[in-house]
């Protein structure tokens, strides 16, 4: 699946920095967008793009743990790499534990920076990967009947095509139609790729 | 003359016998009486009690002893040898000492009340066998020894009885006069129970023997009137002496006991008065000791505060300074990675290096800002006497020298020439030496911390020293603290010298320190009105 060039979102309110870093992410060939703070971000993000934020901890209005917050409230799943001035401990296990790809303190290595921006946007394009498939299976399950959905789901959970005849009174060749024709819509090749499909679309779509 | 076996009949004149008990019970409530004044007496008073006391006792006894022989009428005529009268009247007298003297003792048992009983008992015998001695007439007297011995006997008990009462009726509390004078009744009874078995034990046999009468008296009714009468007055006066003394006692002892519920109240009072006293003082210690801590509390939120201020000041430098150092070490790397490429971009490099000198700017920038910020505001330019500003920072400075227990003085030379300056920046530059005397000696112990502050006349104009027994200063030290961010201090930021340094130079003056090893000098001059100054 094709998905459009990564770009890498700096919100640093010192304009120096924002220029270094976006001098430096340039120089490895990625796209720099910069900001001046968290609202200026909201505003002119373009429609979700593939990509991570760089982010200030200390930066004018909403300092950069909220932001993060926000972002993760706003359902944005964008992947943050943190910098700080003075980066304490608590700081940073907070921004760890709500899922932070790395928490560096300024001046930090170029390298570090480049290798943050790395895991980052690879991961955010594994996500993006795996939202678009788990999309995909939704549309063809979508595209179901009831009645198919129905001896889908029961023939997932494990019951006999007589069983289920018997659970929705109809006869067990009717029920066969039903499943092959289902598998033909959900694009299955056996059994237990049915079973893998449904299982998919029952996870919470942020899970790794 | 008169057959020499007969006896001769006796009569008694009873108005005489009634007398002589009449004496006795006068004499018994004498005793009494005088007992309880001479155990309540002391000192010569004492003495005279006991003299004075016994006197009328004696004469009592005696008295009541010769108006009863004189009572025992004979039918021939009685002659008395006055010497033996005489020498009852001292016995009697004696036995009364001894009576007093025994009955106003401490203590009072019943083996010395038999003793004494005994002795006081054969004395009164004593007194009435002398009296009965002194007898002249034309008779031999016979003795019936059972009734001698009875009489004796009598004496005794009388004695012993008269003892235990009298002791216990000595006391001005105990028994009112009634009991006194029933006591005084049985014992004047007793007494004249023992006179008249002793003058039954005698019957008077006539005898032709011319009686011994060279020293002879006789004595008629009259006379016996006479020493009643006497007798009486004597023992009424000793009655009314020691009554009135024990009244003036009584009323003493009134007195004594007003004055010493005076005293208990005076005593109470002065007890209460100091322990409100005793309070107030506490309350007051308690209340210096609430201000010490009042202000030691205000001292150290103060430490608090400067060393919060510190902090915010340090991380407020951080940030500003990190964020420059963050641009120019990421353009550095930029540059590094340009550079070991196969085609760096020239043009690139070129603006990249602009920026990192830049932001190399912008960083002593805000170290200048931050200086500024500190000198607080434009400064001004006064006329100042610069003694008064030292004066004045003494004052701020004083608690927080204390607290230190350093003896701080000052030298200031008279008649200075004013300066022309800002009064709170020299402040400041003042507060900021003595805050790093102090700091330099809170760990001083082996030597006295003391801090000199002295202004003098200098070539340059006025010229102020601060000198310390701290730590001191290493020489390669004594110029390197100028420095900004140069310090010593654990929580120091190194602005301090640094500021004042500015603030001194601003003056036209010069800031420097002379390094030592047992305490720092730094000193400063500042142009006088109207050299030099920018």
């Amino acid at each position: 699946m094709t998905q459009p060039a990564s770009i890498v979102f700096v919100v640093d309110d010192d304009p120096s920095v924002r220029r270094a870093i976006k001098v430096l992410l340039e120089s490895i060939g990625l796209a720099v967008e910069l900001f001046g703070s968290a609202k200026e971000f909201l505003l002119g993000r373009p429609a979700d793009r593939p990509g991570c934020l760089v982010l200030d901890i200390r930066l004018p209005g909403v300092s950069g743990l909220d932001f993060q917050r926000q972002l993760a409230e706003a359902k944005i799943n964008i992947p943050i790499i943190f910098i700080s001035a003075h980066g304490d401990v608590p700081m940073t296990v907070r921004a760890m534990k709500a899922g932070a790809i790395e928490f560096l303190t300024k001046p930090f290595r170029d390298q570090d920076l480049l290798d943050a921006v790395q895991v980052a946007l690879e991961r955010d394009r594994a996500r993006r990967q795996r939202e678009a498939e788990i999309a995909t299976l939704r549309e063809r399950f979508e595209s179901l009947s009831p009645r198919e959905r129905e001896v889908v789901t029961m023939v997932v959970s494990g019951m006999l095509n007589k069983q289920t005849a018997a659970e929705i009174g109809t006869t067990e060749n009717t029920v066969k139609v039903h499943r092959s024709r289902a598998m033909e819509k959900m694009q299955a090749q056996s059994l237990a790729d049915l079973v893998k499909m449904i299982e998919r679309l029952k996870m919470p779509p942020q899970a790794p | 003359m008169i057959s020499a076996n007969a006896v001769i009949p006796g009569s008694y004149d009873y108005l005489q016998v009634f007398l002589s008990v009449v004496i006795a019970i006068s004499a018994s409530y004498a005793a009494l009486e005088l007992a309880g004044q001479v155990t309540a007496a002391g000192g010569w008073a004492r003495s005279v009690w006991l003299t004075g006391g016994a006197v009328a006792m004696g004469i009592g006894i005696w008295s009541m002893h010769f108006t009863g022989m004189l009572a025992f009428h004979l039918p021939v005529p009685v002659g008395y040898d006055w010497p033996t009268v005489l020498l009852s009247l001292l016995a009697a007298i004696i036995s009364s000492v001894f009576a007093l003297y025994v009955a106003s003792r401490q203590k009072m048992g019943l083996v010395r009340a038999l003793t004494c009983g005994a002795i006081l008992g054969a004395g009164i015998a004593g007194v009435h066998y002398i009296g009965m001695a002194a007898m002249r007439l034309g008779a031999v007297c016979r003795f019936n020894p059972l009734l001698v011995t009875l009489s004796l006997g009598l004496a005794i008990a009388f004695s012993v009885f008269a003892f235990l009462l009298t002791f216990d009726l000595r006391e001005e509390t105990k028994g009112t006069p009634l009991r006194k004078i029933a006591s005084a009744a049985v014992m004047g009874a007793a007494i004249s129970g023992m006179h008249y078995t002793g003058m039954a034990s005698v019957s008077f046999i006539p005898s032709t023997a011319t009686p011994h009468i060279s020293h002879t008296v006789s004595v008629s009714v009259l006379d016996s009137a006479g020493i009643s009468t006497v007798t009486l007055i004597v023992l009424g006066v000793a009655i009314l002496t020691s009554a009135v003394n024990r009244r003036f006692a009584a009323q003493a002892l009134e007195l004594q006991t007003l004055n010493e519920e005076l005293e208990r109240r005076v005593t109470e009072r002065t007890r209460q008065h100091t322990a409100v006293n005793e309070e107030l003082r506490k309350e007051i210690l308690e209340r210096q000791r609430a201000n010490a801590s009042l202000l030691e509390a205000q001292a150290d939120l103060a430490h608090v505060t400067r060393a919060l201020a510190m902090g915010e000041l340090v991380a407020a430098i951080a940030h500003e300074v990190n964020q420059p150092l963050t641009a120019i070490v990421t353009y550095g790397s930029f540059c590094l990675r340009q550079l070991a490429g196969e085609a760096p971009n020239l043009q690139k490099l070129q603006e990249v290096i602009g920026e990192i000198v830049n932001d190399g700017t912008r960083a002593s920038a805000v170290i200048s800002r931050i200086r500024a910020l500190l000198m607080k505001g434009t400064p001004e330019r006064v006329e100042l006497d610069i003694n008064e500003i030292i004066q004045e920072t003494v004052i701020l400075m004083r608690h927080e020298v204390n607290r230190n227990r350093i003896s701080l003085r000052t030298d200031l030379a008279p008649d200075l020439p004013r300066i022309l300056g800002d009064s709170v920046q020299l402040q400041q530059v003042l507060i900021n030496l003595i805050t790093n005397s102090i700091d330099a000696m809170r760990t001083i112990a082996d030597r006295p911390r003391e801090l000199l502050i002295r202004s003098g006349k200098n070539p340059d104009g006025v010229l102020i020293q601060v000198r310390d027994s701290g730590r001191g200063l290493d020489p390669e030290q004594a110029d390197r603290i100028f420095a900004p961010f140069f310090t010593t201090k654990p929580q120091g930021i190194g602005m301090g010298l640094s500021i004042s340094r500015s603030i001194i130079e601003s003056h036209g003056g010069r800031l420097w320190a002379e390094p030592g090893p047992n305490g720092a000098l730094v000193q400063f001059t500042l142009p006088t009105n109207g050299t030099n100054v920018s």
